[in-house]
């Protein structure tokens, strides 16, 4: 192998990835070339002083920096959180639950099987109670043209009557 | 709070990458902007550290592209990261201080994608499948990047220090 090739290996070799015959080629290449040789020599120092290098602290600056970007970055957070603040109000509560029955209804209707039926039985329902509407109409009606004829002895009745501070004078 | 659990982590990435300690502070809080920005959008399902390192790399990566760092020339070894070195014993210092320093000056000659490899593996400890993960690329890809980085930074501390051998 030329030592461009054995350069490729060389990381591998260092960490003891490469196979059998690889390792065998590296080892008998770096026992005859002194410029590889040398070379793994330093990319072995390389690899320590990297593995070595110290971790520098964080200086008080930086951390303040990045404390308030925290600190503002919750705060964008809870003014996205109060623009929805007013759903928790509690005089929504009965709106919410009104809604909530009425998606439940809505619902088991779209999946009660015989819908038709239903259809029918709230028709039927309805018409009833338009019917006792109507009925209850035109008692209404005729009670009021009764109480029309007799309109006038009612008044007058009223009128002699001590109600209110009326009645006769005497 | 991510802050505190995460500050660190992704200052540590932008200093290592962009090697400017402003700078670094600078990108971190962009960093973390777009973070607080994009949190809603994030899928519970996947792991939030690679997903934070994606968000950071790909933030690194467009500011390198923009501003090309590679022209500028890094912050001196010693100014922070000597003095957060604490577990450096005084032979250690003569011996390693100088390979040291000079990687770190070496990463800016190596392009963003390969020094992104690099710094994942090698100075942030995450596997090869985690770097995949991360950069959204395939295995093998990523394995030649780190490789392609770790020759590059070996070669130039063989240039250096055999030349410093030399002298003596």
């Amino acid at each position: 192998m030329k030592c461009k090739q054995i350069q490729d290996l060389l990381s591998s070799y260092l960490e003891n990835e490469l196979s059998s015959h690889d390792r065998a080629v590296v080892e008998h290449h770096l026992k005859t070339c002194k410029e590889c040789s040398s070379l793994y020599i330093y990319l072995k120092e390389t690899r320590f002083s990297l593995e070595s290098f110290p971790e520098v602290d964080v200086s008080e600056n930086l951390s303040g920096r990045l404390y308030m970007i925290h600190k503002k970055s919750m705060e964008k957070k809870k003014k996205r959180f109060m623009r929805l603040d007013f759903l928790t109000m509690p005089s929504l509560q009965p709106v919410f639950a009104a809604a909530s029955i009425l998606m439940i209804l809505v619902s088991l209707y779209t999946v009660y099987p015989d819908q038709a039926g239903l259809n029918r039985t709230v028709d039927r329902q309805l018409h009833l109670g338009y019917n006792k509407i109507e009925k209850l109409y035109a008692q209404a009606e005729s009670l009021t043209s009764s109480l029309g004829e007799h309109k006038d002895n009612i008044l007058y009745s009223l009128k002699n009557l001590n109600l209110f501070g009326g009645g006769k004078e005497k | 709070m991510l802050v505190d659990a995460y500050s660190k982590k992704v200052f540590n990435l932008a200093y290592q990458f962009a090697g400017g300690y402003e700078e670094a502070e600078d990108l971190t809080q962009e960093i973390f902007f777009k973070l607080y920005n994009t949190l809603p959008k994030y899928d519970f399902n996947k792991n939030f550290t690679a997903w934070l390192l994606t968000l950071a790399r790909n933030h690194l990566i467009d500011q390198y592209r923009k501003t090309k760092w590679e022209k500028k020339s890094r912050d001196n070894f010693n100014e922070h990261l000597l003095a957060a070195d604490s577990h450096m014993n005084p032979e250690e210092d003569i011996l390693r201080k100088e390979s040291k320093k000079l990687i770190w000056e070496g990463l800016n000659r190596l392009s963003g994608n390969i020094r992104m490899a690099v710094i994942l593996r090698d100075i942030r400890g995450k596997t090869y499948e985690e770097i995949a993960e991360i950069l959204s690329l395939p295995l093998g890809t990523v394995k030649s990047r780190v490789n392609r980085g770790r020759i590059h930074l070996a070669k130039i501390l063989k240039e250096k220090k055999g030349r410093g051998n030399n002298e003596m």
